[in-house]
């Protein structure tokens, strides 16, 4: 009777272990023998580096937030304990995107400990992405003693973004790029797009965020090349169309300046004083707010 | 005899001589002597006068003849019922024996003066009616007493001893059976001895009691008395009758006459020993020589440490002597072991009793094994003979118990001891020590028992320690032996006493027993042996009066053994053992019932596992995640330290709980060596028992552990890792269990079989970082591959790695990443460079240059054939392109866009496959069949710290050169074994997702837990040949040989 009573505890512990349906590595790798035609489309490298180069740094937003005098709020950023959650490379490059710029906002605001969390994050997910090397602790550490020396800093991260593009482009992977460039660029509206909600007054926060439309297009234009080789870039693109569809009310006109040149350091710099006139309502502004968290969202989880 | 009873006796006597004519001189005489024996003077005449009252002896005198005529009928119906009463009372105190004792002291009390009056005997007759003796019998002893002739006494429990040769007398019953026709038989045994008239014995069955009369002219002496003539006499237990011309008659010789039995049974021993030398080359044993025949109880004393056991061993066939042999019907013990197997039965000093069970079950699975045809009932029916033969049938069911919880007396399991060999019948038993440490009275049944098998034909030899005088007389011969292995004495035990007593001249020397008690003092004979000199202050010296050898000079003198005549026949054998599968059960059986009684075993065993996993999974329960505070199984990183340890728990249980089994029984295998039982049967039954033992609690341990740290999935998998190392760790345990004879110095090895365990598991240490003399790159050291530890643990990690729920649906994909990722990354580059140094120093004359060079376009050649993406170098021809003579520009050119395209290729590879992973998690995770979410899973089955681990993680040189090979150190798990450079070449890197051997690839969990199986079994021979235990044998001898090198001092 004891040996009978055993052997039922030990089924229901067997069986315990044991509900929901799993999915099962035969039923996935013949039902991707089924849809194995997915078209490969070649997509021209330079192209994509002649846009990647257009794109500004996302961090002259965080310049722009800290010298409008808004405080820091750690709050706003992603959780840099959130790196387990990223499993495949899309996320992971992405993510790194988003931490690169919250690693510059803390920087900015000179919030040296939280910036430590996010050094440590960055170089995990970079390591998983296999590109570990161009984030190691000496290329991060230059960042944070430049904090003070924004147009170093933005040198500095510019010419690692650079560096990171031109490797991932020789191994094919430019996607990642691109994905690292559209996190950092929608952790950076993110940011902007919060602050301005708390302070919807800031006219200079929200024609900030009506100027993105320029690298929005831009960005999509890039995704749009990959949205047919990976599903969820797929996704992701979907989701810029969307952005874009709310961006299409804003207009912006540009007031041509006269060339200024000056010399600095006995290096004569000749400056562009283009002004941009941003056309944009405070509903334009909440909408444009909703679908960048609903896609920010989405990519942090 | 009590008051009450003598006096009851008394009137008895007194009822009998008044009937029909009244008390003679004679008879009254007689009532005196038998009062005389037993009472001093002063009773003697108190019982006379009170004799004389009941008889009316002096009244008689007075009163007429007339008178007497009337009186008789009239009393004789008063004294018939006075009789009835006297006899119920003696009835109640006397035990048969005695009643049969009376009853002749009453015949011969009226057969002294021959007056048979039809009312005395009718008497009688009522008497022996009232003690409940058997009709046949009475007539018997009736005859017996009264007959004065030799000729009208014929019966079958006579024995007549006289001067007629015996074979005259077989001859002359044969010719009157042919003349009379069966009717007038004679129906007596005989016995020739040189005397004058008959000496009558008499048997009477139904008490084993013996009585002997003698009719004869001889002054015959028993036991230092002079026989009366015509009187009767009790036969005691060692009783020696001398005769004035012929040889003493001992009781055992005569005795022999009555048994049947022994005609049945015929064994003869013949044993000489010339010599037997211990391993240390001390003389045990010298000249002795030993000769008996069927149903005899052999004595052997010594002084301590004279040789009795070595003795009885050699004797038995234990040990071989150095010189001599030892022959049971013409076979020898030692050459021809198979001829004689099942007649030797041995009982050591020792309790060779399995504790835990019960009386009844000690016999009962002995006897099972002994009688492989016999059924149930009969066995049962068996059992229950011998047991109520030894008087154990009350404590049948009691648990024998050990030394310190005793629940049978020591009389019961000495005599529990002889039973185990009594219930197999052996023909010849050798008894060591039976009595040491009982009582006088469990002495005495003992030996009484000992002393019936005899009678039963049994010969038995029994090592004898201070024995008291009953003890001592029941022996029919003793071997006296003096230190150092001398023989000293042989023959009567009686005799004994008189020999010493008279080879040094003491007074009484003929008187082996006390004249009045008939006690016999054997530690006389020690007195005697041992006596030292005296000083002259009278001080004892350590000097003796006879040395052994002095001693042994004068046995050689006095004795001359006849050696008995080799009985041409098998000996009697009724062992019958079972084929080796019912061994196995009933030894299994056996066992299992053993270890179920004791409940503290069980018990512990049974909690120690659980009780482990409780205290190891709860420690290392490590609950803090990434920020939260939940416990999530993928965090916790002490998963692989937990593996570790229940391999270490494994090995540990498997090793301590068979460290004793073999020691435990080696003193039942002693005595089971007799039986020839199947050793491979024993072990099978060990086997059975540990293995359920250890499936039963690696389960627990696995069940346990798991619930608590959540493991899932991976039951039966980690379990049976567990169990297979807990098997081959059983198997450790009874080869050192067999091998070594303490279990101390068993628990002392545990730590020195487990460390090495630990230390070359693959966690503790890396096998990279070893002695650089065991240290190898990119396989795993040959002594680790030794050690169960690496291939259990290499077993769970990889296969909880590579199979969980979660880590399979990838694997396949993530395999292809990390191999191709590592040619792109990592590969391309290093051959690239090799090239490049090539290119640069080819035609450098320097000899180390050179050196280096060799070695590169070695690794290249290696490594391009051994490659699958040829593009480019299609045409080139390895062996010859890459060698100094053969390397040119063009060749360097070519390999140069070969390596450029070998690592796009890759590259393109990992890309593709990167992309086919996500799209695969993105399908499942956007498939509402499935409610599958990645991190879930992930959080659930799949182990950080242990990816970590079989990714090889936190490695810095990810590739590394080594005795001229490229060798990858990451992703151990992901990189496929090179090709094997030979058949049997089963070696790989640590963590290898699978494994080859003759030309075959195995999954890395099948093949290793193969592999310790394998490992099992080679320990099962070794056990099964008991390699270890000669090993250590031989190591023993040379270690001895070195020390009889040195001279002694």
């Amino acid at each position: 009777m004891r040996t009978l009573s055993f052997v039922l505890i030990f089924l229901v512990v067997l069986s315990a272990c044991d509900s929901g349906k799993k999915p099962s590595i035969e039923e996935i790798t013949s039902e991707e023998e089924a849809d194995s035609t997915a078209s490969e489309t070649i997509i021209d490298p330079e192209l994509i580096a002649a846009i990647l180069q257009q794109i500004p740094s996302p961090l002259e937003i965080s310049v722009l937030l800290q010298r409008s005098g808004t405080k820091y709020d750690g709050s706003l950023l992603n959780n840099p304990d959130n790196t387990s959650k990223y499993n495949s490379n899309y996320q992971k490059a992405i993510n790194l995107g988003i931490y690169g710029t919250d690693l510059g906002y803390t920087n900015i605001y000179e919030q040296n400990q939280d910036g430590l969390e996010f050094m440590s994050a960055i170089s995990t997910l970079a390591e998983g992405l296999s590109i570990g090397q161009f984030f190691e602790l000496a290329t991060i550490g230059r960042l944070a003693t430049n904090s003070k020396n924004l147009d170093s800093l933005l040198l500095i991260t510019t010419q690692n973004f650079n560096n990171i593009n031109a490797h991932l482009q020789e191994q094919d992977r430019s996607n990642l790029s691109v994905l690292l460039l559209v996190g950092g660029w929608l952790e950076a509206l993110h940011v902007t797009c919060q602050v301005s909600a708390k302070d919807p007054s800031n006219q200079e926060l929200i024609d900030v965020i009506g100027e993105q439309k320029i690298i929005l297009e831009q960005l999509e234009l890039l995704l749009s090349f990959y949205s047919t080789k990976n599903p969820n870039m797929k996704d992701l693109h979907e989701s810029f169309l969307r952005l874009k569809t709310a961006y299409d009310e804003i207009e912006i006109t540009i007031i041509p300046g006269e060339p200024v040149s000056k010399v600095v350091d006995g290096v004569l710099i000749i400056e562009n004083t283009d002004r941009s006139e941003v056309k944009i309502t405070q509903e334009n502004v909440d909408n444009i707010t909703s679908i960048v968290e609903e896609i920010r969202t989405k990519a942090i989880n | 005899m009590s008051e009450e009873i003598l006096k009851a006796l008394t009137q008895l006597f007194a009822i009998i001589t008044r009937q029909d004519g009244g008390v003679t001189e004679k008879e009254r005489e007689f009532v005196i002597s038998f009062f005389k024996q037993d009472l001093d003077q002063d009773t003697v005449s108190e019982y006379v006068a009170l004799y004389d009252k009941f008889s009316g002896y002096s009244k008689e005198k007075e009163e007429g003849a007339e008178k007497k005529e009337r009186k008789s009928k009239l009393t004789s119906v008063r004294d018939s019922v006075k009789v009835l009463g006297l006899c119920k009372k003696i009835n109640k105190t006397l035990v048969q024996k005695q009643k049969f004792v009376v009853l002749i002291k009453i015949l011969e009390l009226v057969g002294s003066d021959k007056k048979f009056t039809a009312q005395r005997m009718e008497i009688i007759n009522t008497i022996s009616t009232v003690f409940n003796i058997v009709k046949d019998e009475y007539k018997l002893i009736e005859s017996f007493v009264l007959k004065d002739n030799v000729e009208e006494i014929n019966f079958d429990d006579i024995l007549l001893v006289n001067s007629k040769p015996h074979e005259e007398v077989i001859a002359s019953n044969d010719k009157q059976a042919q003349e009379d026709d069966t009717d007038e038989v004679s129906l007596t045994k005989h016995f020739h001895s040189n005397i004058d008239g008959n000496l009558i014995f008499l048997r009477i069955r139904s008490v084993d009691m013996y009585f002997l009369k003698y009719l004869g002219d001889d002054e015959i002496v028993m036991n230092g008395f002079i026989m009366l003539k015509n009187r009767v006499y009790l036969f005691s237990h060692g009783s020696t009758i001398k005769t004035p011309r012929g040889s003493a008659l001992y009781y055992s010789d005569l005795i022999i006459n009555f048994n049947e039995e022994l005609k049945t049974t015929k064994i003869s021993f013949n044993a000489d020993i010339q010599e037997l030398r211990f391993p240390n080359g001390a003389i045990g044993l010298r000249g002795v020589k030993i000769s008996e025949g069927t149903g005899k109880l052999i004595g052997i004393m010594g002084a301590s440490g004279a040789g009795k056991t070595t003795l009885l061993n050699v004797l038995a066939g234990i040990d071989k002597p150095t010189l001599g042999s030892i022959k049971i019907n013409g076979y020898d013990t030692n050459t021809q072991k198979e001829r004689i197997h099942g007649v030797i039965g041995y009982v050591s000093q020792d309790d060779l009793l399995i504790e835990e069970l019960t009386v009844y079950q000690n016999l009962y699975y002995n006897a099972k094994l002994c009688f492989a045809d016999a059924s149930e009932e009969e066995i049962d029916k068996r059992v229950m003979e011998v047991l109520t033969n030894l008087g154990l049938d009350q404590r049948k069911d009691l648990r024998v118990g050990g030394v310190l919880d005793k629940t049978i007396s020591g009389g019961q399991r000495k005599r529990l001891n002889i039973a185990l060999e009594l219930i197999r019948e052996p023909a010849v038993m050798f008894v060591d020590e039976p009595t040491s440490g009982l009582s006088s009275r469990d002495s005495e049944n003992v030996i009484d028992l000992l002393k019936e098998l005899s009678l039963k034909g049994k010969l038995i030899f029994v090592v004898i320690h201070q024995p008291s005088s009953d003890i001592y007389k029941m022996f029919d011969k003793m071997y006296i032996m003096d230190t150092g292995g001398y023989p000293v004495f042989y023959g009567n035990p009686i005799e004994a006493v008189t020999y010493f007593k008279r080879i040094t001249n003491q007074v009484d020397s003929f008187r082996g027993q006390c004249e009045t008690c008939g006690n016999v003092n054997p530690e006389q004979i020690f007195n005697i042996i041992e006596a030292q000199v005296v000083d002259e202050y009278g001080q004892l010296t350590n000097k003796r009066k006879i040395t052994p050898t002095q001693w042994n000079g004068l046995y050689k003198e006095n004795f001359n053994i006849e050696t008995v005549e080799d009985i041409k026949e098998e000996p009697p054998v009724t062992l019958n053992i079972p084929n080796k599968l019912k061994q196995t059960v009933i030894f299994t059986v056996r066992d299992t019932l053993s270890k179920l009684s004791n409940k503290q075993y069980l018990l512990i065993n049974l909690l120690e596992a659980p009780l482990l996993a409780v205290i190891l999974a709860f420690i290392i329960k490590y609950r803090t995640s990434n920020g939260g505070t939940e416990y999530v199984f993928r965090f916790n990183e002490n998963l692989p330290a937990f593996l570790m340890m229940s391999i270490v728990v494994a090995l540990f249980m498997g090793l301590s709980v068979s460290a004793e089994e073999i020691i435990k029984d080696r003193k039942i295998l002693k005595r089971e060596s007799f039986l020839n039982l199947s050793w491979n049967s024993y072990l099978c039954s060990k086997i059975i028992i540990l293995f359920v033992m250890s499936a039963i609690q690696t389960l627990m341990f696995v069940i346990v552990g798991h619930l608590i740290l959540e493991i899932k999935d991976m039951t039966f998998s980690f379990w049976l890792v567990l169990f297979s190392i807990s098997c081959m760790s059983n198997m450790i345990g009874l080869n050192i269990s067999s091998a070594f004879n303490s279990a101390i110095t068993v628990y002392i090895l545990i730590p020195l079989l487990l460390i090495p365990q630990m230390i070359l598991s693959g966690l503790l240490f890396s096998f990279d970082k070893l002695n650089n003399l065991i240290s190898t790159r990119g396989t795993v050291p040959i002594v680790a591959d030794m050690m169960a530890s690496r291939w259990a643990f290499e077993a769970m990690a990889v296969h909880q790695f590579k199979d969980n729920t979660f880590e399979e649906l990838y694997f396949d994909l993530e395999k292809i990443e990390s191999q191709a990722d590592f040619k792109a990354s990592y590969m391309a580059k290093e051959l690239n460079k090799k090239r490049q140094f090539i290119f640069e120093n080819y035609q450098d004359e320097n000899d180390s240059v050179q050196r280096i060079i060799k070695k590169d376009l070695r690794i290249l050649a290696k490594e391009l054939d051994n490659e699958s993406f040829k593009e480019g170098i299609e045409d080139l021809d390895l062996s010859t392109a890459l060698t100094i003579e053969g390397y040119n520009k063009e060749i360097n050119t070519q390999l140069e866009t070969y390596f450029e395209a070998y690592r796009k290729h890759y590259q393109g590879i990992y890309n593709q496959t990167v992309d086919k992973r996500d799209e695969r998690v993105y399908k499942l995770e956007n498939n509402p069949d499935y409610d599958y979410k990645l991190n879930d899973y992930k959080n659930k089955y799949f182990n950080q710290s242990l990816a970590d681990l079989v990714t090889n993680a936190t490695v810095k040189e990810r590739i590394i050169e080594y005795r001229g090979e490229i060798i990858q150190q990451i992703d151990p798990v992901f990189n496929d074994p090179d090709k094997p450079s030979h058949l049997f070449d089963y070696r790989t890197h640590f963590y290898s997702p699978q494994k080859h051997f003759l030309g075959f690839y195995f999954d890395t969990y099948n093949f290793n837990v193969t592999v310790i199986w394998l490992m099992t079994f080679v320990f099962y021979i070794t056990l099964y040949y008991e390699v270890l235990g000669k090993s250590l044998q031989s190591f023993g001898k040379i270690k001895l040989f070195k020390k009889k090198a040195t001279p002694k001092k």
